[in-house]
């Protein structure tokens, strides 16, 4: 299979009064054509972060991100405009990611432009209505502004100017997560259409695991700005090589009352990046650390079934 | 420590009959319960579930007297112990009731603590409220609520600040705030929608703890239905201000009988489910300025029959513990009816 974009040992840090934060350190990531890949981690551990450093939306302190075998963080301003004109990213926040002063016609016009999509004004009107429909919306939403759709509806809006510059790759950084559960599934569906529709590619970010689990193809598990635990979705849910992957999935609750939470699977808080400790991030909550953990750091590496794991005792 | 009074567990601690509270707005006036009515028992967890909007937090200030100022009750009983607190004057409430007999906690326990004051400071303000024994002996009380909860290094968190705690410890300060009034209900409102999962399900097992050991009753309200499912045994269930049904957990989960209910459960993902399984329900919650006639859910119901749009379905007794307001379902007259 084709990586389409792969992130080799990308960094990001901030400078904080208290000292460094190491939001994102040191990710090996492949995404591939046509899957969907989700991203999971509890907050603070680094997800956003890493979407936002591999679009250059904030500049990556250290690494690369190869999109199609060529560095996006070598690009001058006009490669890299054409370089997020094959990345679309979809935000969380439906009510805050629109402008409240811009009709939907002027939301979805805007990236069209920018990107030089279509040639004359009768073009975009035709592409933006395309839009709309394969959001399920439609022409008569385009004299709407946000603030008289619903949040589905605006969310639905955030997904077609994402994909108004025919991206290869979708960022989707939970996108459901502001929305109520009758209208997620819709969203959902509408993804997963408009993904064998247009042959996309999805990266997507969430904290429910539940909601992972059945949308993704390959799952990456981040814990303090690194990715512990990386593969098939159906063999790292079956059998959690690293303690922190099977302490959170241990953690989820599930709509089923005969399963219960019986002991809490991780004890205590996730420490601060910005004083991480030596050794394995995870050690000092890790019920199987031994003596290595807390001296050296572990490498991704790749165990049988194909799963890829940073863990000393996995 | 024993509970303030005695409520068993069929007993109903929590009355809540035909409940019906709007808002005046400057868009006109928002229904937001019209009819509520569902109970909560001693020593058990009950679930309020809907979603954004249905009303479910204002009925928790509703019970607490909490409501803003341009809230009007229209009609309706809050049942506490065999006494109205729509009658209580607001005096009464918070002498008698506030904090000593029902507590509260919100979803953002950032924003619920003083951010000026030490967390002893804060825990000890609610023991005076209840028993002021000197400031030693607060302490101490102090700590073992901080104890109760699960709390490490007691001793030491009594002097920080709410800014040098994590999320899940400021919620269990929350408890521990709580506890002290020794109540015997809480009502918590959306407590772990801030929250990780792995600090969740630390936090869960305190509730549960605390239901078993010192027999508090909780009504639990959240939009999350696995939550749901681990915590509570009854549940509520809620649309666009009104119960649309009252029943057990397990009944949710395997024999849910309004057609909303149905929808959500069917709605969210679980360990074997593909985005196929998943249902969708039509259309959006409706706003509550002028809300869909009769059964409030019938614009998005996909078994809607005549009188779905005029008549308002009441809840009718469908089993031995369930109830359900919906035309669609078929009642046995010799069952509880009159």
């Amino acid at each position: 299979m084709n990586a389409i974009l792969e992130l080799r040992n990308l960094k990001k840090f901030f400078d904080s009064p208290e000292g460094t934060v190491k939001a994102v350190d040191g990710v090996n990531l492949k995404v591939y054509q046509g899957e969907t890949l989700g991203l999971v981690g509890e907050s603070g551990c680094g997800k956003s972060t890493l979407v936002r450093a591999a679009l250059r939306l904030i500049e990556p302190t250290k690494g690369e991100v190869l999109l199609r075998g060529e560095d996006v963080v070598k690009f001058d301003r006009k490669r890299l405009v054409e370089a997020r004109g094959q990345m679309g990213l979809v935000f969380q926040d439906p009510h805050s990611s629109l402008n409240p002063r811009m009709t939907v016609a002027e939301i979805l016009r805007r990236p069209i432009k920018i990107h030089d999509l279509c040639d004359s004004e009768e073009m975009t009107y035709n592409r933006i209505v395309e839009l709309l429909e394969t959001m399920g919306l439609s022409e008569e939403h385009m004299i709407r502004y946000p603030h008289e759709l619903s949040g589905g509806q605006k969310q639905r809006v955030g997904v077609a100017r994402a994909l108004a510059v025919e991206p290869e790759i979708l960022f989707l950084d939970e996108p459901t997560s502001a929305l109520d559960v009758s209208v997620q599934t819709k969203i959902l569906k509408l993804l997963r259409r408009t993904m064998d529709q247009l042959s996309l590619t999805y990266v997507f970010i969430s904290h429910d695991i539940n909601l992972i689990r059945t949308i993704s193809d390959r799952i990456a598990v981040m814990y303090l700005g690194k990715i512990v635990e990386v593969g098939d979705t159906g063999e790292v849910f079956f059998n959690p090589l690293h303690p922190y992957t099977k302490g959170l999935f241990e953690s989820v609750p599930l709509p089923d009352p005969e399963h219960r939470i019986e002991e809490v699977p991780l004890p205590g808080d996730v420490p601060s990046p910005v004083n991480p400790p030596p050794g394995c991030n995870f050690a000092p909550r890790c019920p199987k650390k031994i003596d290595r953990c807390e001296e050296e750091e572990p490498e991704l590496g790749e165990h049988e079934n194909g799963v890829q794991v940073a863990c000393w005792v996995a | 420590m024993t509970n303030n009074g005695n409520t068993d567990r069929d007993e109903n601690i929590l009355e809540i009959e035909d409940l019906a509270v709007s808002f005046d707005t400057e868009e006109g006036e928002v229904e937001a319960l019209d009819g509520v009515t569902f109970s909560a028992r001693g020593k058990s967890v009950t679930g309020l579930i809907g979603e954004t909007g249905c009303g479910k937090s204002v009925t928790g200030l509703t019970v607490l007297g909490l409501l803003d100022q341009n809230a009007r009750i229209k009609r309706g009983k809050v049942i506490y112990k065999g006494e109205d607190l729509l009658d209580k004057s607001e005096r009464e409430l918070e002498k008698n009731f506030r904090g000593k007999e029902i507590a509260m906690i919100f979803q953002d326990p950032g924003s619920s603590l003083n951010p000026v004051f030490t967390v002893e400071e804060q825990i000890t303000e609610a023991i005076k409220m209840y028993q002021n024994a000197g400031r030693e002996k607060n302490r101490d009380l102090a700590v073992e609520m901080l104890e109760k909860v699960k709390l490490p290094d007691a001793v030491q968190l009594l002097r920080r600040y709410p800014h040098e705690l994590s999320g899940g410890m400021k919620q269990r300060v929350m408890i521990a705030m709580m506890l002290s009034c020794n109540p015997s209900l809480l009502i918590a409102d959306e407590p772990t929608t801030a929250l990780d999962v792995s600090i969740q399900a630390q936090f869960i097992k305190v509730l549960r703890e605390i239901k078993e050991e010192l027999g508090t009753s909780i009504l639990y309200i959240t939009h999350d239905l696995a939550v749901i499912s681990e915590i509570c045994d009854r549940v509520s269930v809620m649309y666009a201000g009104r119960i649309v049904e009252n029943l057990s957990v397990m009944e949710l989960f395997h024999e849910p009988l309004h057609p909303y209910s149905r929808k959500l459960v069917h709605s969210v993902p679980g360990v074997e489910t593909s985005l196929s399984d998943l249902e969708e329900i039509p259309g959006s919650v409706p706003r509550l300025i002028n809300p869909p006639t009769g059964c409030r859910f019938h614009p998005r119901c996909e078994e809607k029959g005549e009188n779905c749009s005029g008549e308002v379905p009441r809840l009718k007794r469908v089993g031995p513990d369930h109830e359900v307001a919906c035309h669609k379902i078929e009642v046995q007259e010799s069952e509880g009816s009159p």
